[in-house]
């Protein structure tokens, strides 16, 4: 052994390593044959597989939103328009560990769980890969340079800006512009095909009002553009674009000062007010109060927010007053007057002597005269159709509506658009109730009775008429004979928008046009006839309007009504937020029309006031229409409604001076 | 003139001196093999500039590490093969001692406690050292015994090889101990050990790798073995990476989606791209010639290191040149196998092209002893 490895062949050993090293030679060629035989099989055999994974990896088809359109109102104020804010979202392949993350974004910003319930029912929506889904709105200036010094532990969240609509006037046109708020899965499910790929990038949708009534005027054609992400989602270039089409801008009838008037004349009262122009049927102002601030919604509101709306069950802020029905009461009986007039029941002689109660032949029940039921008692005496309607005579309505019959009263009525929606682009609105012997049987299964139509003669009992109704049929009242219907729609980019012929509607001609001015008479001297000797012979609403304002320029033409409440929600009794006896009281109501009698200017606003619990129509829903009256014809007209001075009386004057 | 050229290669090969190239053999420098590592590194800091974003900074950086180990390179060369003998047992001794040492003070980078941070003297990792010094020691030791080496020899090699490996595993840096520990095997290989002790050998592991995965093995090491064999059962994490890469090699095609072009490499698609995966991004940007034309470079330079190794003029040169070449194309094939994906991913850079100053300096201390052995080495002999 040890002689072994003493002798060293250094021949033989280099030999045998450089055996070694051929060997080594030829496993380094093998293995890099082996190496470039995978390179083969990636970049030529599976190139196109490759290839395709590649454009898949980095190549996002992706939605461009259109650009909401604006809402302007008559004058070009604005009602509805976008605004940028600033958001955090999320991309969801990019997330680690998303608990995790949110916890941290909950510790950097105000993030409630409210937030966080709605971003995981946005991720359950739908789904496009790599797209990233809100998780906040409108993050505060803080709150961006919060999430921008924690962006690196925070991989897949970044802030995005966006459009989203604002209401400059926020509750005042809550119920009228409306508000637009996420689409969710049922309005989505409700969509074609096409429709939904409209909305691919849309976030928003009009849930009511204009903005839903013309979603499709205001939406616009939605881009898509071809971009290159890099690994972290963002956008590094754009190859590829079809630019979006942006929602038209529409104009509407209302006008903001009006509605800005309306809302104000309402003072702390709940109610509404519409007002519009008799001749095209244009609505100048529509007003629910108490509303709500439609921004709330837009980026979705808190629950804390929404209960806070809906649990008011006294105020009910969500509800749109002027759309929904209340009981007409004496605002029906200028319409009954003139349907008793075409009808012959009455004419302009007839006169009843009212002793304070109607009583049906062999029937010992009394129809009390409601608008004295707290006062002296007694009747209105010696009462013609146009004292009753200055004076408000139930006495004389029961009479003339048990005469004329319910079939007659419906038939009549029906053409002033009660007992339907007339409005050309408010769908939402309520029919009411025009009550008729059908109408009782198939929704009551009761047959009718006359004592109904007796207290429908008052516009109680069945009667049920919404605000826009009220101020369609004054206007209609006030066009003598012409219908119009109830539109907001004025102009389409800035085109005057009229609606297609087929949507008007014939007029309504009476046997004797005089009988249109004869109401118009009596419902001016509501307004504008003084108190006199003759006992209980002054308008019901003189007192509350044309007294006050001995300087008034024009005349005024309207009527009062005072509706019972009929039914409160016993939740809404027992909870003791509110004076039980308030809300108890009787609304008031109060329609008009101006200017009214004058020689050349036509009628220029409609309108029905309605006052919740306002107790009496003649003094509390009176001055608010004169209010808006004034504030409309002479502050935004600028008319001069001043008569020049009676010609007789100059005739008489020349003549005294000619007998001087 | 080519006719000249032509004559002077023919006495070349027939007589002993060579006095024609005094400038390189002045310098000692092997001129094939400075030049392939030239065009490797140039062709390195090509690809490092487009995988870093065309970040101009970080290839200057890089080009500064790679002068300055073209330096250190030049300086190894300088000195002859046998001081490197005569000094290779001192050495091995001082490296042991500063590898010990780390256990105390080490300073731990990327998870592994390897650093040594001693006052005057930049901070370096002594575990780099022992990839060259372990093969050296081992040249030195089986050099001077008989070949094929005898069993006891055998068993101290494999002790003179266990013994840093077993410290730099202990430093928590299994890259570098299985490096260190290839060297040594690949000396031994071709110090004539029996072919059958190596079957035996390899199938010893063979037996021991599954007891290795069920028992010894930490959880990203099997992550990364799992992985290897389905990359797709987590696409997003541990798969990641291998996917990405696959996608850039094979979307890269023959000719390439040209520089600076390529989508994944571009759009960060590719992780570690300017470090252990930067062969993707040269896949995805000059496509299969451009690998092609990596391979022949790396080809070159290992055909010039057998060359060297074959005619080494001591079997300590020879033993140690053939081991340097050896691990330089463990390195290659390694790294370049696990990116294209037939091997699993084991944190090892594409020598000259990947980002990173240490190991490139390691890199150029080895080449810079085949210089050295060139120089020193007999002229060849047609």
């Amino acid at each position: 052994m040890a002689e072994k490895w003493q002798v060293k062949d250094h021949e033989s050993e280099k030999r045998l390593v450089n055996r070694r090293l051929v060997v080594a030679g030829m496993f380094v060629g093998l293995l890099f044959i082996a190496l470039f035989s995978q390179m083969i099989y990636l970049q030529v055999l599976r190139y196109d597989y490759f290839a395709a994974r590649s454009d898949d990896n980095r190549l996002h088809s992706q939605y461009v939103p259109p650009t909401r359109g604006l809402i302007f109102d008559r004058n070009g104020e604005i009602l509805a328009d976008n605004q940028p804010i600033f958001n955090l979202t999320v991309v969801r392949e990019l997330v680690d560990d998303m608990d995790a993350s949110l916890e941290t974004v909950a510790s950097l910003i105000d993030l409630s769980e409210d937030d966080v319930e709605q971003f995981r029912s946005r991720l359950s929506r739908r789904y496009v890969p790599h797209s990233s889904v809100l998780l906040r709105y409108k993050l505060n200036e803080e709150e961006m340079a919060r999430i921008a010094v924690a962006q690196h532990r925070l991989p897949g969240f970044s802030i995005e800006a966006q459009l989203v609509r604002h209401y400059p006037l926020e509750s005042l046109t809550a119920h009228t512009v409306g508000y637009v708020s996420e689409i969710n899965r049922a309005e989505l499910d409700g969509m074609d095909e096409m429709q939904r790929e409209n909305y691919g990038g849309t976030n928003h949708i009009g849930k009511s009002g204009i903005e839903r009534t013309y979603e499709n005027l205001l939406h616009g054609q939605v881009g898509y553009e071809t971009v290159e992400k890099n690994n972290r989602g963002q956008v590094m270039r754009v190859l590829d674009r079809t630019d979006p089409v942006a929602g038209r801008n529409i104009s509407l009838h209302l006008d903001a000062r009006l509605q800005i008037a309306a809302e104000q004349a309402l003072g702390d009262y709940r109610g509404a007010v519409v007002a519009m122009d008799p001749e095209t049927g244009g609505i100048l102002a529509m007003v629910s109060k108490p509303g709500f601030d439609p921004n709330l919604f837009v980026t979705g509101i808190s629950n804390k927010d929404f209960n806070r709306l809906i649990t008011d069950k006294v105020n009910t802020p969500l509800f749109d007053r002027t759309t929904n029905p209340y009981p007409p009461g004496s605002t029906l009986k200028p319409f009954i007057g003139l349907g008793g007039l075409q009808t012959k029941f009455v004419d302009y002689e007839f006169a009843i002597e009212d002793p304070g109660y109607f009583r049906l032949p062999g029937v010992r029940y009394r129809w009390n005269d409601y608008t004295f039921r707290t006062a002296i008692g007694g009747g209105h005496g010696h009462t013609d159709l146009k004292k009753a309607i200055y004076q408000s005579c139930d006495t004389f309505f029961y009479d003339l509506g048990n005469r004329m019959g319910i079939d007659t009263m419906h038939d009549f009525l029906s053409q002033f658009g009660f007992g339907q929606n007339l409005a050309l682009d408010i769908p939402y609105a309520r029919t009411g109730v025009l009550p008729s012997r059908e109408w009782k049987m198939a929704s009551r299964g009761e047959p009718w009775y006359q004592g109904d139509t007796i207290s429908s003669s008052i516009g109680q009992g069945y009667m049920w008429v919404t605000p826009l109704q009220l101020a369609t049929a004054i206007s209609i009242l006030a066009n003598e004979g012409k219908v119009v219907r109830p539109r907001l729609l004025k102009a389409i980019e800035g085109e005057a928008f009229e609606p297609a012929e087929e949507t008007r509607l014939p007029p309504l001609v009476l046997d004797d046009p005089g009988y249109w001015d004869y109401i118009e008479d009596a419902m001016t001297e509501v307004v504008h006839r003084p108190f006199n000797k003759t006992f209980r012979d002054y308008g019901t609403a003189y007192e509350a309007i044309a007294q006050i304002d001995p300087d008034m320029t024009y005349r005024m033409a309207g009527k009062s009504g005072t509706a019972q409440v009929v039914s409160i929600d016993q939740s809404i009794t027992k909870s003791g937020d509110i004076d039980v006896a308030d809300i108890h009281k009787d609304h008031g109501l109060f329609v008009s029309f101006a200017p009214a009698r004058h020689p050349t200017v036509k009628p220029k606003i409609a309108l029905a006031v309605f006052v919740e619990n306002g107790e009496h129509g003649s003094s509390v829903a009176g001055p608010i229409a004169k209010q808006v009256t004034d504030t409309y014809l002479l502050d935004i007209l600028n008319l001069d409604l001043e008569v020049p001075e009676e010609p007789e009386l100059d005739s008489d004057m020349s003549l005294i001076s000619k007998n001087d | 003139m080519i006719n000249q050229d032509f004559t002077r290669q023919l006495v070349d090969h027939a007589g002993p001196a060579r006095t024609e190239f005094s400038l390189w053999r002045l310098l000692r420098i092997d001129p094939p093999l400075f030049l392939a590592l030239l065009l490797l590194s140039g062709y390195g800091l090509l690809v490092l500039y487009s995988a870093s974003g065309e970040n101009l900074a970080e290839v200057k950086r890089q080009s500064m590490a790679l002068a300055m180990a073209f330096g250190v390179m030049l300086v190894v060369a300088q000195f002859s093969a046998h001081f490197y003998r005569r000094w290779a047992p001192t050495l091995y001794a001082a490296g042991i001692g500063l590898l010990i040492v780390v256990l105390f003070i080490g300073v731990e980078a990327n998870g592994a406690r390897s650093w040594l941070d001693l006052p005057g003297l930049p901070s370096f990792q002594p575990s780099e050292v022992m990839k060259f010094v372990v093969p050296m020691l081992l040249a030195w030791y089986l050099g001077s015994r008989p070949l094929p080496p005898r069993f006891k020899h055998l068993f101290w090699t494999g002790a003179m090889i266990l013994l840093p490996a077993g410290l730099i595993i202990t430093q928590n840096d299994t890259g570098t101990a299985i490096m260190v520990t290839m060297s040594g095997v690949f000396l031994v290989l071709l110090a004539g050990v029996s072919w059958r002790l190596v079957l035996w050998g390899g199938f010893a592991a063979l037996l021991a790798s599954p007891a290795w995965f069920l028992f010894l093995a930490q959880e990203h090491q099997k992550n990364r073995i799992l992985t290897f064999f389905d990359p797709y059962r987590d696409p997003t994490g541990a798969g990641y990476n291998i996917i990405q890469s696959q996608i850039a090699i094979g979307s890269g095609g023959v000719y390439g989606k040209g520089w600076l072009n390529g989508a994944q490499s571009q759009l960060d698609f590719i992780p570690e791209s300017n470090t252990d995966f930067i062969l993707a991004v040269l896949a995805e940007e000059f496509g299969l010639l451009g690998v092609l034309v990596l391979i022949l470079l790396y080809l070159f330079v290992l055909i010039r290191g057998f060359h060297i190794t074959y005619y080494a003029s001591d079997m300590f040169s020879r033993l140690l040149a053939g081991s340097i070449t050896l691990t330089f194309f463990f390195y290659v094939f390694v790294n370049m196998a696990m990116v294209s994906g037939i091997m699993p991913v084991i944190g090892l850079p594409l020598p000259l092209m990947s980002r990173g100053g240490t190991s490139i300096l390691t890199l150029f201390i080895g080449f810079g002893l085949l210089m050295s052995i060139s120089a020193s080495g007999r002229r060849p002999v047609a």
